[in-house]
């Protein structure tokens, strides 16, 4: 494989372009796939952040891996909503914001962007909270863990390129391979798991509100308003050509099946406890325990997970933030831009961080509030997030037969509208009626 | 539609060679237009449910809210 740099006319202008020369059809396609990958990989796996690694762990403490099936059918959920994104991304070459602002009006843009940076500080704060907590468990001080961590995100972001964050980012996602290696070293009881994973069925005990709860909480760590904003910002960043939308689908597909795998090993890390006879209290609490029973590798390992599961979601929660502010408000947003260039993009990263970290190290802060409030306010904002995205892949206008979505597209997304509607419903039933469902 | 610079093959002699551009040293490519678009022009039936759509995100938030009150201990009984 040769890199050379070439001329290529266009208009008036001839700038040199960078090129890769490789000589058979499979390492063209190989190589084509490697640069366009990203965005999907980052997307997805930064979903798994430190709110989903307590929510699945606690699914497997407390209901083994009798709720596998759910997350079989999220996967194909999660792919059909970001791929959406992926074609609007591409073929508008502009953010979810910006196309929120552009096609719907004032009223709705402030109030999506309102929502999502409200939404997103207060994960922000579940994810230095995490961070909090595992540093504490593996007795290096918060005051010194909180800090260094969010001076990394920081620095991670305000280099001036998009490739070295991008990079940087996959490393820490691939890193999550380690719940693989972690999930079969606590002996996964495999019969029970294809069961449960292929079989739909409530676990015993029945329709508990625990379990409501649970599931609310499941589908809505998996599927986030924020992964919206992400990936289409992420996309336009990257400049995406029309000729890579296939590869970004690949990409967009494989970081949806690594995320349920990942998130499968969680739940069976979970259900290695509930095995054990051990009490859930948190993932931190979860992880000592195991650490007694299956050695100080497993401990190591799931609190080391947890503040990457922290860290990846937090660099990319703050960005799809100050990547919407930054569209709606006409600044420059690139991560390929020096500090000097987009002063209000990077300030707005960097004050998200800042301030979630400041808050979780204050004493008596009521994070126990905020993480409620963080699950129920996601809950309400997703499916009017992806009505918007609906509406915005049938704007023929805006996309022409190309992009537009197909009847079949509009027939599973509409599917997925309505189903997420019921949750969110029956999210506000329990709010109104604590004792709608049997206590459990 | 086709990319200024789509990765290309070339035919040298009797070699083929693949050509490919990462998207960031790519040029840029015309994306479709969306500057003189304006607001989405909607059916009855849509702005309905727009407007459906905003009562209930606006009582599903004072929802939140005396959610979020209950359980900080404000109505005292919970």
């Amino acid at each position: 494989m040769n890199t050379i740099l070439t001329n290529i006319t266009a208009g008036e202008a001839t700038p040199q372009v960078r090129m890769r020369v490789v000589r058979t059809k499979w390492a063209h396609s190989l190589l084509t796939f490697l640069m366009v990958c990203g965005p999907g990989l980052i997307v997805m796996e930064a979903d798994n952040d430190a709110g989903a690694v307590s929510t699945y762990i606690q699914a497997g403490a407390q209901y083994g891996s009798s709720l596998l099936w759910l997350l079989v059918l999220l996967l194909p959920i999660a792919y059909f909503i970001q791929e959406m994104v992926v074609r609007l991304g591409i073929a508008t070459g502009e953010g979810h914001a910006a196309m929120i602002y552009k096609r719907f009006g004032k009223w709705w843009g402030r109030f999506s962007l309102v929502d999502l940076q409200l939404v997103n500080f207060l994960t922000l704060v579940t994810e230095f909270a995490a961070i909090h907590l595992a540093f504490r468990t593996m007795c290096i001080p918060p005051q010194i863990g909180v800090p260094m961590a969010a001076i990394a995100l920081i620095v991670l972001v305000v280099t001036g390129s998009y490739l070295r964050w991008e990079r940087t980012v996959i490393f820490l996602c691939l890193l999550d391979l380690a719940w693989l290696f972690l999930a079969f070293r606590l002996r996964p009881p495999m019969a029970e798991i294809a069961r449960g994973a292929a079989w739909p069925s409530l676990p015993a005990g029945g329709l508990t509100a625990g379990l409501v709860f649970l599931v609310i909480a499941i589908v809505g760590t998996t599927i986030a308003p924020w992964q919206l904003f992400f990936q289409q910002s992420c996309v336009a960043d990257k400049r995406l050509r029309f000729s890579d939308l296939k590869w970004a689908r690949l990409d967009t597909l494989i970081g949806a099946c690594f995320t349920i795998v990942v998130a499968a090993c969680m739940m069976l890390a979970g259900n290695a406890s509930r095995a054990n006879g051990l009490h859930f209290t948190d993932p931190a609490q979860l992880a000592a325990d195991l650490g007694a029973v299956a050695g100080p590798a497993v401990r190591a390992g799931i609190l080391l997970l947890m503040i990457n599961a922290a860290v990846l979601g937090t660099t990319a929660i703050s960005l799809s933030s100050a990547w919407a502010y930054g569209e709606v408000r006409g600044w420059p947003h690139s991560l390929q831009m020096p500090m000097r260039e987009a002063p209000g993009f990077y300030a707005v990263y960097i004050g998200c961080i800042a301030a979630a970290a400041a808050i979780v190290l204050i004493p008596g802060a009521p994070l126990q509030l905020i993480i409620v409030s963080v699950q129920v306010l996601a809950g309400i904002m997703l499916p009017s997030a992806i009505i918007f995205l609906q509406l915005l892949l049938n704007d023929k206008e805006l996309l022409g037969q190309e992009f537009c979505n197909k009847p079949w597209n509009n027939r599973v997304n509409w599917t997925i509208i309505v189903l997420l509607f019921v949750l969110s419903l029956v999210l506000a039933a329990q709010v109104v009626l604590p004792n709608l469902f049997p206590a459990g | 539609m086709t990319s200024l610079t789509e990765n290309r093959k070339l035919d040298q002699g009797a070699e083929n060679f693949f050509q490919v551009v990462h998207p960031l040293d790519d040029l840029p490519e015309q994306k479709l237009n969306t500057a003189n678009l304006g607001p989405m022009s909607m059916t009855r039936s849509v702005r309905f449910s727009l407007l459906a759509l905003r009562a209930y995100l606006v009582l599903m938030m004072l929802l939140v809210f005396y959610h979020v009150l209950g359980i900080a201990g404000v109505f005292g009984g919970r």
